[in-house]
Formats: C-alpha cells, sequence, structure tokens
C-alpha cells in the first residue's frame, strides 16, 4: 500500500470542494428554521438554518439582493444552494441560490415586516395620494388576459362608459414571471411620452392566500407603483384580501370591479349631471332676461295705458256717432219719400192723365189764345198719344163754327 | 396618438367654467347669450360622446427580459 498524498490544508480543501460541488448542487432543497439572521453593510446575508428534531445546525451566505422576502429568525424556509467549506474558518457554509418561505405563518410573518418597513419609509403616506383624471381617455390595464378580472374589468368600464382607451399589457399575476413582468409593464407605461401615456394605471388580479399574492406582495413591485409617474389603482381579489401593492397605490380598489367603478365614472351619472348643467344655463339665463325685461315692462304697461285711454275715448266717439247717424238716416229717407210724393203729383203726366192736355204751336206751349193765328197748326198732347189740328176761331172770330 | 374631434375631459371642464361663470351671477345679457349658446352646445355635444362609443382594448406585447432566477 503506497503512503497517501501528502496535501496542505488548502489544497485539501479545494478538493473537498470540488467533490461537494459535484455532489450537492442544486439537488436537495434543504427545509430548516432561520435563526442569527445578519445583513452586513446592507449586501451580505449570512443565517444558521437549524433542524428542531435532529440538533443541526447549516451555516448558510447568501447576498441580500436574492432575498425575496424579508426574512426573520423562527422562519421556516427551504433552501437551494452549494455547499463549501470556507478556508479561513474551516467550517462548511452553503451558498444559497434560493430562498423560499414554507408555511402561511412565515408568509405573514414576512408580509408584515415588509410592510412596516415599507410604512416607516412613507410609502403609504396618504398625502401622497394622487387623484385620478376624471374623464381617462386612456387606461394602462396590467393583469393577465386569462385571469376572470380582466373581463370584469373590461365589462365594467364599457357599461358605465364609452370612448376610453384600454392599453393592456398582459402579464402573470402569480408564479416565477409575475414580479418582473409587472415591473416591465410599469417601466413600459412611465417611459412612454407623457402625450401618449395613460391617464391611469390599474393593477388587477382575483383574489387568493397569500402565496398567491407574492407578486402583489412583492417588495420591488410595490416601490413600482409608488414610483410609477401615472397615478395607479390596485384592485385584488376579494374585499378581504390585502396587498402591499394595495396600499402603495394612489387608490385602493377593493375588487377588480371596484377598480373599474373608481377609474371611470358612470355614463348616467355624467348624463344627469350634464341635463342639470343645462338646466341651470336656462334658469339663469331666463333670470337673466328676466332682470333685464322688468324696466322694459314697467315702460310697456304704462304706454299700453296711455293708448288703452286714447283708445276708449274714440270707441266713445265713434259710438255716439254712430247712434247719431241710425237715428238721422230714417230722417233723411222719410223726407226723400215726401218729396217724391209731392214731385210725382205735379209732373205733366200726372196732369195729362186726369183728361187735361197740352197744345204746342210753332212758338212753344200755348198759354194764351193771343198768341193763336187762325189757319195755322197747332200739336196737342193727350196722356196716350198726340194728334195735330187747325186753328179755325179764336174767340169766337174766324171760320163758322162747326159745332 | 390621433386626437379625438371631442376631448370630453375638456369639453366638461368647459362646461363647468361655464356653470361657474352663471353662478357668479354678475352677467350681462349679450355675453350671457353667447355663454348660454356655447353651453348648450357642449352638453349635447358631450351627451352624444356619451352614447356613442365603446371602449376600445388595445393589447400591448413587452417581450419580457427574463432575469436570471
Amino acid at each position: 500500500m503506497p503512503d497517501p498524498a501528502v496535501l496542505s490544508v488548502g489544497q485539501y480543501l479545494e478538493l473537498v470542494n470540488d467533490r461537494l460541488r459535484e455532489a450537492a448542487a442544486f439537488e436537495f432543497s434543504i427545509e430548516g428554521e432561520v435563526s442569527d439572521f445578519r445583513v452586513a453593510q446592507g449586501k451580505w446575508v449570512s443565517f444558521d438554518l437549524k433542524d428542531e428534531l435532529a440538533q443541526a445546525v447549516l451555516k448558510c451566505f447568501m447576498t441580500a439582493w436574492q432575498l425575496p422576502h424579508k426574512v426573520e429568525d423562527g422562519m421556516r424556509v427551504r433552501v437551494t444552494g452549494a455547499p463549501k467549506v470556507y478556508e479561513r474558518f474551516g467550517t462548511l457554509k452553503l451558498n444559497v441560490q434560493s430562498l423560499e418561505l414554507v408555511g402561511e405563518g412565515a408568509l405573514r410573518r414576512a408580509y408584515e415586516a415588509l410592510k412596516k418597513k415599507l410604512v416607516d419609509e412613507g410609502l403609504f403616506d396618504p398625502s401622497r395620494k394622487r387623484q385620478l383624471p376624471r374623464f381617462p381617455e386612456r387606461i394602462g390595464l396590467i393583469t393577465s388576459r386569462d385571469a376572470a378580472a380582466y373581463g370584469d374589468f373590461l365589462r365594467i368600464v364599457n357599461n358605465r362608459w364609452g370612448g376610453a382607451e384600454v392599453m393592456h399589457v398582459s402579464v402573470h399575476v402569480q408564479g416565477k414571471e409575475a414580479v418582473h413582468e409587472i415591473i416591465e409593464a410599469f417601466q413600459y407605461f412611465n417611459a412612454l411620452a407623457p402625450e401618449d401615456r395613460p391617464d391611469a394605471l390599474v393593477l388587477i388580479r382575483g383574489g387568493g392566500g397569500l402565496e398567491d399574492l407574492h407578486a402583489f406582495n412583492d417588495e420591488a413591485v410595490a416601490r413600482a407603483v409608488y414610483g410609477s409617474a401615472v397615478p395607479v389603482v390596485c384592485g385584488v381579489g376579494h374585499e378581504r384580501d390585502e396587498s402591499l401593492c394595495d396600499f402603495v397605490a394612489d387608490v385602493r380598489a377593493s375588487t377588480p370591479s371596484n377598480a373599474a367603478e373608481r377609474v371611470v365614472p358612470s355614463r348616467e351619472d355624467v348624463g344627469y349631471e350634464i341635463a342639470m348643467t343645462e338646466r341651470l344655463f336656462e334658469d339663469r339665463m331666463r333670470e337673466m332676461i328676466d332682470r333685464m325685461r322688468r324696466p322694459i315692462e314697467r315702460l310697456s304697461a304704462s304706454a299700453e295705458l296711455l293708448v288703452q285711454g286714447k283708445a276708449l275715448r274714440f270707441s266713445q266717439v265713434t259710438g255716439s256717432f254712430e247712434a247719431s247717424f241710425s237715428r238721422f238716416l230714417p230722417r233723411v229717407s222719410e223726407r226723400l219719400l215726401a218729396s217724391e210724393r209731392v214731385l210725382r203729383s205735379v209732373s205733366p203726366e200726372r196732369v195729362l192723365e186726369r183728361g187735361y192736355a197740352i197744345v204746342r204751336s210753332g212758338k212753344g206751349i200755348v198759354r194764351d189764345t193771343g198768341a193763336l193765328d187762325i189757319g195755322s197748326d197747332i200739336s196737342v198732347q193727350l196722356a196716350e198719344g198726340s194728334f195735330e189740328a187747325e186753328v179755325q176761331r179764336v174767340e169766337g172770330k174766324g171760320k163758322t163754327k162747326l159745332f | 396618438m390621433a386626437k379625438k374631434p371631442l376631448h370630453f375631459a375638456k369639453a366638461f371642464e368647459e362646461l363647468e367654467a361655464i356653470t361657474e361663470w352663471f353662478e357668479r351671477g354678475d352677467a350681462d345679457l349679450e355675453e350671457g347669450l353667447k355663454k348660454f349658446e356655447r353651453g348648450l352646445e357642449l352638453a349635447s355635444a358631450c351627451r352624444e360622446k356619451l352614447t356613442e362609443v365603446e371602449t376600445k382594448v388595445k393589447e400591448i406585447r413587452l417581450k419580457y427580459t427574463v432575469t436570471p432566477a
């Protein structure tokens, strides 16, 4: 049997580490309870992972940015990583690659611890909450296309309001990709030119346990919400669910449907408001016109009174005129008839009818026998017809009397 | 992105401004008539807009850069 090879301590540990890497890397998750958790210089994290039953201790090392949650002593965690013997201290340590919390209790505590940290930093400060525009033209929607929340949101937005443009970025809302996809969606919207940016961002998902909500409780996501230049509405699951994003958001909606109600007004409400506004305009206009009209009305009223007075007197005068005229008219006609009677009685025809005759000579109507020459012709007109005759005797002189 | 013919938010803002003008009450009739006419015009345009349109959805696809776990 040959003498074993002689190695320095350093060489030996190097060999051991080589073997450890081959044997143990990434093949197991190790579960235990955290104790003696420390962060050095804000970067280097070290803790002991303990096993209560076997009284075993595994020293762990990782960087702060690998920590997905706030970790505290007493939490149960599951880690993966590469074991290594550190030459200087001769101790075995696990270089942790991933760490996840185990059990609702641990997640709850991590959540509460992170919440407290963000509260202390002022991320939830009510004074920094921004108001949403009343009539958003463009809405940035960050959620999964497959989630019920997506359909609920769009349906309610459409029922309440019209004409808005919904810019939808589909992201995973849980699972490994969720955190960085949500953060990138925020980055996308905030990187748009101000005139192309949505008026509000809406981050929604259905309800779930703390584990499902991990992306909405992620510190980096919360900070993305906090840092958004566009106001954010956050709505998670059911009323009882809460997430850190809810507290950071400018508007915390109780559910995805409620997020839709918060982000757009209802047509009916706005329509009613417009109708009221119109009525107000009309009222004010009428008041204004009335104010102007009052002096004019007073003026025209007095003018009218004047006119009425004149009109009355005019009608009085014409009335009495008509009355007197109506009395006057029969009197005139009576006199007319009387004159007619007189005239008719003196007419020559009436005289002739009584048996008189008119005698005409060449010198006209004969009124005096002196105007008659014996032997001259005369014409005699009777009531009916006339005849010619010769004058034979005048006052007993002339030709022999015939009869 | 193309602007819509009627910017609802702006129209509504103007409507509110006219309301405020009327509420101040120090009005002259000439100006009032003009505002009145403009107000009714805006109101009917807004009302029309309310009933006219559907919300549009525009999908935005981001190429997610997968960050190392």
